[in-house]
C-alpha cells in the first residue's frame, strides 16, 4: 500500500530531516509512528502528499509512483489520500457542513450525491448537530471530527492523521483514537503520528519509531518508547 | 459546468462572509474609480475648452470696400490652396451687418446705427485653420499672395502684441495639456493600480492558510484562484456602483458650476448623452483592475 525505499530528505540548509527511511505498509493496517520532535515524522506525513519532494530514493503509495506523477496530477493525488492535521486545517469562513463538502465539490462530485454523503459522515464522527456551525464556534475535538470527516468523505484508502491529537485534552484524544480505530476497521489503511505515550501502549498495533531520520525499530505490537 | 458554478458560488460566498475585507478594498476601488473618472473628465474637459477657444481665434482677413466680387473670389481660391488650411467661408458686409444685428441686444442697437450711416462693416474671408500652430505662417502666406491687395487687414496683424502672446499661450497650453495630460494619466493609473493591487494582496494574505488548506484538499489552481477572482470582481462591480452613485450629485453640482463659469456646455452634454458609455467604462475598469489584481496577487501564494 505505502512503500518506502531508502528515502533521503536533505533540506537547503542542509539540514537531514530523512536519512535512508524504509518502509512498508500494508493495506487496512494501523501503524503508529512515533518519534521525537524533529526524528523525522512530518517530514514523512509532507512526502506522503507529496508536498515535499524527497532529495533520494523512491515512493510508491497504492500503485502510483511518486516520481513519474506530474504536478497537475498532485490535486488528484492528494484526493485520494484523507490527512488530518494538529492544528485541523479548517476553512474558517465554511460551516462544518461546507468544509466537509468542500472536499467533494473539489472532486467535482454531483450535488446530489455531497447532499446524500456529507450528512452520513457527519452522522459516522458524531456532528450531525453542529453541521451548521463554524469551525469559531466548536470544541477542539470537534473540528478534529470535522477534519476527520472532511477527510473520510472521499471514501480513501489511506488516512494520514499527523499529531491529531495535539491539542486535545485526555477525552477528546480518545474519543478521535477511537474513531480512527472504527475506520480501520472498515478498511481503511491508517497512518498515525502521535507523541502520546499512553495512547501507543494501549492501541497494541503496529509502532514504527524514528530517530533522527532513521527507521530504528518496526513492531508488530510495538510500544512508545524513544 | 458544475466546477464553474461552484467557483461563482463560493466566490459570492466569501465576499460576503469576509465582510470587513470586502468592504475595505471596494471603498479603495470606489474611491480610485472616482478619481479616475475626474481625470479622465478634466482632461476631456481642458482639451474641449481649449478646442473652443482655438475655434474663437482662427483667422479672419478683411476686405477693403472697393475690392471687386471677381477678386474676392481669386483671392478665396488663393487662400484655400495655402498649405494647413480647413476651410475658407466668404461673409459679405450684409452677412456681416445680419451677424451684428443676431448678437446680442446690445449688436441689434449697433446694426441699427451702423445701418443708418451705411454699414461701414467690412466683408471678410473667415479661414479655419487645421492647427492652430500655424496661425502666423498662413498669415504671412496669405498677405504675400499677389491677390491680396484688396485685403484691408486680418485679424492676426490687427491684434497687439499682448493678444498675440495670448493666442501662443493657447497653442501652447493646448499642446502642453494633451502631453503632460497623457504622462499624468498613465503616471495616476499606475498609482491607482498599485494600490487596490496591495490592498487586494493584503486582503489575500490574510488567508494564505485557507489556500494552503485548498490545496492539502486537493483542490486545482483554478478551483482556488477562481473564487478570489470572482471576488476580485465583486469590489470592481460594488466599487463602480458606490462611484456611479456618487457621481450623480457630484455631477450635477460641478456640472451646474462649470457651465456657469466656464460656458462648458458641449463638454458637459458630451458626458451626459454619452452617460451609459461612462457608467460601463467605469464598471468595466473596476472588474478589470479587481480580476488582475487578485489573479496577480494569488498566484505567488498558488505553487503547488
Amino acid at each position: 500500500m505505502i512503500l518506502l525505499d531508502r528515502v533521503t530528505v536533505i533540506y537547503p540548509n542542509k539540514t537531514v530531516a530523512l536519512s535512508g527511511a524504509s518502509l512498508h505498509i500494508q493495506p487496512k493496517e494501523f501503524v503508529t509512528i512515533v518519534g521525537a520532535s524533529g526524528a523525522g515524522k512530518s517530514t514523512l506525513i509532507r512526502l506522503l502528499i507529496k508536498e515535499e519532494v524527497p532529495t533520494s530514493g523512491k515512493i510508491i503509495v497504492g500503485s502510483i509512483d511518486y516520481d513519474t506523477i506530474d504536478k497537475a496530477n498532485i490535486p488528484h493525488l492528494r484526493r485520494k489520500i484523507g490527512v488530518v492535521f494538529q492544528d485541523f486545517k479548517l476553512l474558517p469562513n465554511l460551516t462544518v457542513y461546507e468544509n466537509v463538502a468542500f472536499a467533494l465539490e473539489v472532486s467535482g462530485v454531483k450535488n446530489a450525491e455531497i447532499k446524500r454523503a456529507v450528512p452520513k459522515i457527519l452522522q459516522l464522527v458524531g456532528l450531525s448537530e453542529k453541521a451548521h456551525h463554524y469551525p469559531g464556534e466548536i470544541s477542539g475535538g470537534e473540528r478534529q471530527r470535522t477534519a476527520i470527516a472532511r477527510a473520510l468523505v472521499r471514501n480513501p484508502k489511506i488516512l494520514i492523521a499527523d499529531e491529531p491529537t495535539g491539542n486535545l485534552d485526555p477525552k477528546n484524544s480518545w474519543d478521535i483514537i477511537e474513531l480512527l480505530l472504527k475506520i480501520n476497521r472498515f478498511g481503511t489503511t491508517v497512518v498515525l503520528t502521535t507523541h502520546n505515550k499512553e495512547i501507543v501502549d494501549a492501541l497494541k498495533k503496529r509502532v514504527i519509531t524514528i530517530n533522527r531520520g532513521r527507521v530504528v525499530k518496526d513492531e508488530k505490537v510495538g510500544k512508545y518508547t524513544l | 459546468m458544475i466546477t464553474l458554478w461552484r467557483v461563482f458560488k463560493s466566490g459570492f460566498r466569501n465576499t460576503f462572509r469576509n465582510a470587513w475585507l470586502s468592504s475595505a478594498a471596494t471603498a479603495i476601488m470606489a474611491v480610485t474609480l472616482l478619481i479616475m473618472t475626474f481625470f479622465a473628465f478634466s482632461i476631456y474637459f481642458v482639451r474641449a475648452q481649449l478646442n473652443e477657444v482655438q475655434q474663437k481665434i482662427d483667422l479672419t482677413v478683411f476686405i477693403s470696400d472697393d475690392a471687386k466680387e471677381d477678386q474676392v473670389k481669386a483671392l478665396q481660391n488663393k487662400v484655400l490652396q495655402v498649405g494647413g488650411i480647413d476651410s475658407v467661408e466668404f461673409v459679405s458686409k450684409a452677412d456681416a451687418l445680419k451677424r451684428l444685428e443676431n448678437s446680442s441686444e446690445e449688436g441689434k442697437k449697433l446694426a441699427k446705427s451702423a445701418t443708418d450711416i451705411g454699414n461701414p462693416l467690412p466683408a471678410s474671408l473667415e479661414v479655419k485653420l487645421e492647427k492652430l500652430d500655424d496661425i502666423g505662417g498662413v498669415n504671412k502666406q496669405i498677405r504675400e499672395l499677389p491677390e491680396a491687395i484688396i485685403i484691408s487687414e486680418t485679424s492676426f496683424d490687427s491684434r497687439d502684441d499682448n493678444r498675440k502672446g495670448v493666442i501662443e499661450n493657447v497653442i501652447k497650453i493646448s499642446n502642453g495639456v494633451t502631453k503632460v495630460g497623457g504622462v499624468l494619466s498613465a503616471v495616476f493609473l499606475i498609482i491607482a493600480l498599485m494600490i487596490i493591487f496591495n490592498t487586494i494582496r493584503m486582503a489575500i494574505f490574510t488567508r494564505r492558510e485557507e489556500i494552503e488548506i485548498m490545496k492539502l484538499v486537493g483542490a486545482t489552481k483554478w478551483f482556488i484562484r477562481g473564487p478570489f477572482i470572482v471576488e476580485g470582481s465583486m469590489y470592481g462591480v460594488f466599487g463602480a456602483t458606490i462611484a456611479t452613485i456618487a457621481l450623480i450629485p457630484i455631477g450635477r453640482v460641478a456640472g451646474q458650476f462649470l457651465v456657469d463659469k466656464f460656458n462648458a456646455g458641449s463638454a458637459m452634454a458630451y458626458f451626459t448623452s454619452n452617460l451609459w458609455l461612462v457608467v460601463l467604462c467605469i464598471y468595466g475598469l473596476g472588474i478589470l483592475i479587481g480580476a488582475l489584481s487578485s489573479w496577480l496577487a494569488i498566484s505567488r501564494h498558488l505553487k503547488l
